[in-house]
């Protein structure tokens, strides 16, 4: 599987499967960790144009919190949160008793550490129902976090994994807690060479 | 206002006074800009990758590779009217490591590609007369091709002239 273009709509629809499933469990553990309910969009599994998808986003200029992880493990990929400016704000007052941050960009240590701790939970929940799905273990390495413009994020995340191919195989899925409007895009790239083994283990060469 | 052109990852464009070349949301990638100071033409390409080789030719981008990418510039920018080789000089932006290392993840594509860029100017002799790469910053750009001069705007910095 080297050319993700030849992907078959069945395959695509087992990848938005583990995309559901994946953002399920991601989607519990930050409704337990924030005591809310929230609600998940329906994800997407796409095969995009690098170029498109800062358009997700609102455009690659756009200000967004961005928390980078790396999945370990047989089945190897990267994770990538990106959290709206409004929404890294709404999380830090509800998680960080008489937090006052108005501008994302002057984080202190303990929001930042709030911050990567929100990744690592949805990542780690993310992967243990992948892991579960596809009886191999996927780990994520710790987070790495920053807030830009989004297309500066998404550029340095693909660059590599485009050496060949000008699109790229994204797992994509929102949470959207309704009271609130916070809204948390979850993005799953799966090395390229781990895409074969991932559609072996749940069924769909 | 000029007409803005946006050059998007692993595009190239060339365009003339009074237009304006701009690049929104840069990370590890980097801009390569040549400019003729007298026929006020300039170009921009977005390099997203420092090496081609090894890849095989007939599938690659060469708009994506900084060892591809600045001769494909240089062809694309010689054809138009006015511009003479003795004229261009180069500029470059971006080359960041947007998310910092962690004990087991480490990205240094920015750097590399930083570094590329540069050796491939000096190997075509294009003079590199100002740079603002390397950091942990996102940047955009508009190339204003009357002035030639480059503006860069990163969050929360005021934006300056290159």
């Amino acid at each position: 599987m080297d050319d993700i273009t030849s992907l078959t709509k069945i395959q695509l629809d087992a990848l938005r499967e583990v995309g559901n499933i994946g953002s399920g469990n991601a989607a519990s553990a930050l409704a337990q960790f924030l005591n809310r309910k929230i609600d998940m969009a329906v994800p997407s599994a796409a095969i995009l144009e690098f170029k498109d998808i800062p358009d997700i986003l609102g455009g690659p200029g756009t200000r967004v919190m961005g928390i980078f992880l790396k999945v370990l493990g047989e089945i190897s990929g990267r994770f990538l949160l990106l959290i709206p400016e409004d929404t890294s704000i709404k999380l830090l007052k509800t998680l960080i008793p008489g937090c006052e941050i108005e501008d994302p960009l002057k984080m202190s240590e303990l929001e930042s550490s709030c911050m990567r701790e929100v990744g690592n939970i949805l990542a780690g929940a993310f992967l243990n129902a992948l892991s579960a799905l596809a009886q191999t273990p996927m780990l994520n390495s710790l987070p790495s976090m920053t807030f830009d413009m989004a297309g500066a994020m998404i550029d340095s995340v693909v660059a590599d994994m485009t050496a060949v191919s000008d699109k790229v195989l994204m797992i994509e899925t929102s949470f959207i807690e309704s009271e609130e409007d916070l809204r948390i895009h979850i993005f799953l790239l799966p090395e390229p060479k781990s895409l074969s083994i991932l559609l072996q283990k749940i069924g769909v060469v | 206002m000029s007409v803005v052109i946006p050059v998007g990852m692993g595009e190239l464009k060339v365009a003339r006074s009074p237009e304006t070349l701009a690049v929104y949301g840069i990370g590890s990638c980097v801009i390569v800009s040549l400019y003729d100071t007298k026929s006020k033409v300039g170009g921009i390409a977005h390099v997203m990758l420092p090496d081609s080789s090894g890849i095989d030719k007939e599938r690659i981008n060469p708009n994506k590779f900084a060892d591809t990418a600045i001769p494909a510039l240089y062809d694309a920018i010689k054809n138009e009217d006015g511009v003479f080789k003795a004229n261009l000089h180069a500029k470059i932006v971006g080359g960041s490591e947007m998310f910092p290392p962690t004990e087991d993840y480490e990205n240094n594509i920015g750097r590399d590609n930083a570094i590329a860029v540069k050796k491939a100017l000096k190997k075509m002799g294009f003079p590199l007369v100002a740079e603002d790469v390397g950091g942990k910053r996102g940047r955009s750009i508009e190339f204003d091709l009357d002035s030639g001069l480059i503006r860069l705007s990163i969050l929360g910095e005021e934006p300056r002239d290159l």
